[in-house]
């Protein structure tokens, strides 16, 4: 085994390790702001609103993220990076909206009927009553997503974006040190993936003690 | 709306009539979806359709055949996670969460180059893909046959024990069977995820459904028609078996 082979690869892993991070970044923040849209819009009482976003979560779930990929990028012809972003956000925000859904509704109704009696509006109840308690449940459900957006991200390789999981193959390919890549490359996924998991126990338990 | 206006227009009132508007609005935008594709090359895709089923039928193998292995793996991981000496349980759950924070795309990279090192002589792209997606698939199962023996109550096994069954006839009668039945919607829902991960597996080189389409688009080139029959065919798949989890138990939504 040759480490001293990552030495000389530092700057391709280093500028992978940053497309990485970036990618996952923009596509953790995209699939947020879907997921919660699609998530609260679910919750809603109107029947048709409620199959809409159940058509968007079955198709977006049930199609793999490279399908999507590749769609988007020689199908719909968007540029690698959109087509990159796009994907991964199609397909998380499905299973983020899954999870918003989900803590809204763990929330007893006659809390909202209380709310409702007592004379607060509907958006009064959301941001007074709803939100901040299933921000708390919604919590650690959203870091396993989180997780999945990041190692999603490595398919983006396939459309040639150079991003951490492309460099293994690069070095594989130049110097036959697949191995000793692949090691630091993982080594790379987990911290960032660590990184995510306190990052997120840190909010959580701030909320808690809030 | 006024009174007139609700005159004039029906509007679906009880949940049935909705659900009815519902069908016939999803069914008439699948017609004008397909009426607007009507120009791709679909005769490719007639032609090439002995290769595609190939294809589908290799990528159902390869999830089945991992999901079992994987099963077979995920129970003892899972156990000695859960009831474990401190060492062991320290080592399964490792093996676990660096299994799991791992891009699938890399753990099948990780089977394909770390084998001929670790072994030597050469491993079949085929003999790789099964291996990772087993790794895989036991990986995440693990996690779910844990959630399944935490769902058991504490009382049940030590009822159990307090009528003088072993710590194994515990574990084998009493807490395994309610486990496993308490933790099957999760457990297809892993299937689902892991049929969706056997489209990664064409990197190196296994010609499942993923990369029949893409081999039959080199050749042919009409990628509108095999991208379009590669999503719908994916879907289907995926679908039925949620669809499964559901006839199984209709109170339960599919999470990650």
């Amino acid at each position: 085994m040759d480490w001293y082979v990552l030495w000389d690869y530092r700057w391709p892993l280093l500028n992978g390790l940053t497309l990485t991070i970036w990618l996952s970044a923009v596509s953790i923040v995209g699939s947020t702001i879907v997921g919660v849209v699609v998530g609260c819009l679910g919750t809603l009482p109107s029947f048709f609103l409620r199959r809409a976003t159940g058509a968007y979560v079955e198709t977006m779930r049930n199609i793999p993220v490279v399908v999507k990929l590749f769609f988007l990028h020689f199908i719909f012809g968007l540029d690698a990076i959109p087509a990159g972003i796009l994907s991964l956000v199609l397909h998380q925000s499905a299973y983020i909206a899954d999870v918003i859904t989900a803590g809204l509704r763990s929330i007893p109704t006659g809390q909202t009927e209380a709310a409702l009696s007592c004379g607060h509006s509907r958006s009064q109840i959301f941001q007074y009553i709803l939100v901040p308690q299933a921000l708390r449940i919604v919590i650690p459900p959203l870091t396993t997503q989180y997780i999945q957006v990041v190692k999603n991200s490595a398919v983006v390789m396939l459309i040639a974006l150079e991003d951490l999981t492309f460099q293994t193959q690069l070095i594989e390919h130049q110097t036959f040190r697949g191995f000793e890549a692949s090691t630091a490359v993982t080594v790379l996924y987990l911290l960032i993936v660590l990184v995510i998991a306190v990052l997120m126990t840190l909010a959580h338990k701030r909320l808690v003690r809030s | 709306m006024s009174d007139l206006t609700r005159s004039l227009i029906w509007l679906p009132k009880t949940d049935e009539e909705k659900e009815r508007v519902w069908k016939v609005l999803m069914a008439s935008l699948l017609v004008i979806a397909a009426f607007s594709m009507r120009d791709f090359r679909w005769n490719v895709v007639w032609d090439a359709w002995p290769l595609l089923l190939k294809g589908l039928g290799l990528s159902w193998a390869l999830a089945l055949l991992s999901v079992t292995l994987g099963s077979l793996v995920a129970v003892p991981l899972a156990v000695a996670r859960v009831y474990g000496p401190r060492g062991i349980s320290h080592a399964a759950v490792a093996l676990i969460e660096i299994v799991r924070a791992t891009p699938e795309l890399m753990v099948v990279f990780w089977v394909f180059f770390m084998y001929p090192i670790l072994i030597g002589g050469n491993l079949s792209a085929w003999t790789a893909a099964v291996v990772a997606l087993t790794l895989i698939a036991a990986a995440y199962l693990a996690e779910v046959v844990r959630g399944g023996l935490y769902s058991v109550s504490r009382e049940q096994t030590e009822a159990g024990r307090a009528t003088g069954l072993s710590a194994f006839q515990t574990f084998h009668y009493i807490v395994l069977p309610q486990a496993l039945r308490n933790m099957l919607p999760a457990f297809i829902a892993q299937f689902v995820m892991l049929f969706k991960t056997t489209s990664l597996v064409y990197v190196i080189g296994v010609i499942e459904f993923f990369r029949t389409i893409i081999l039959v688009n080199n050749a042919e080139f009409a990628p509108y028609a095999l991208y379009v029959t590669m999503a719908v065919g994916y879907f289907v798949c995926c679908y039925a078996i949620s669809w499964l989890v559901r006839r199984i138990d209709p109170k339960y939504q599919l999470t990650e």
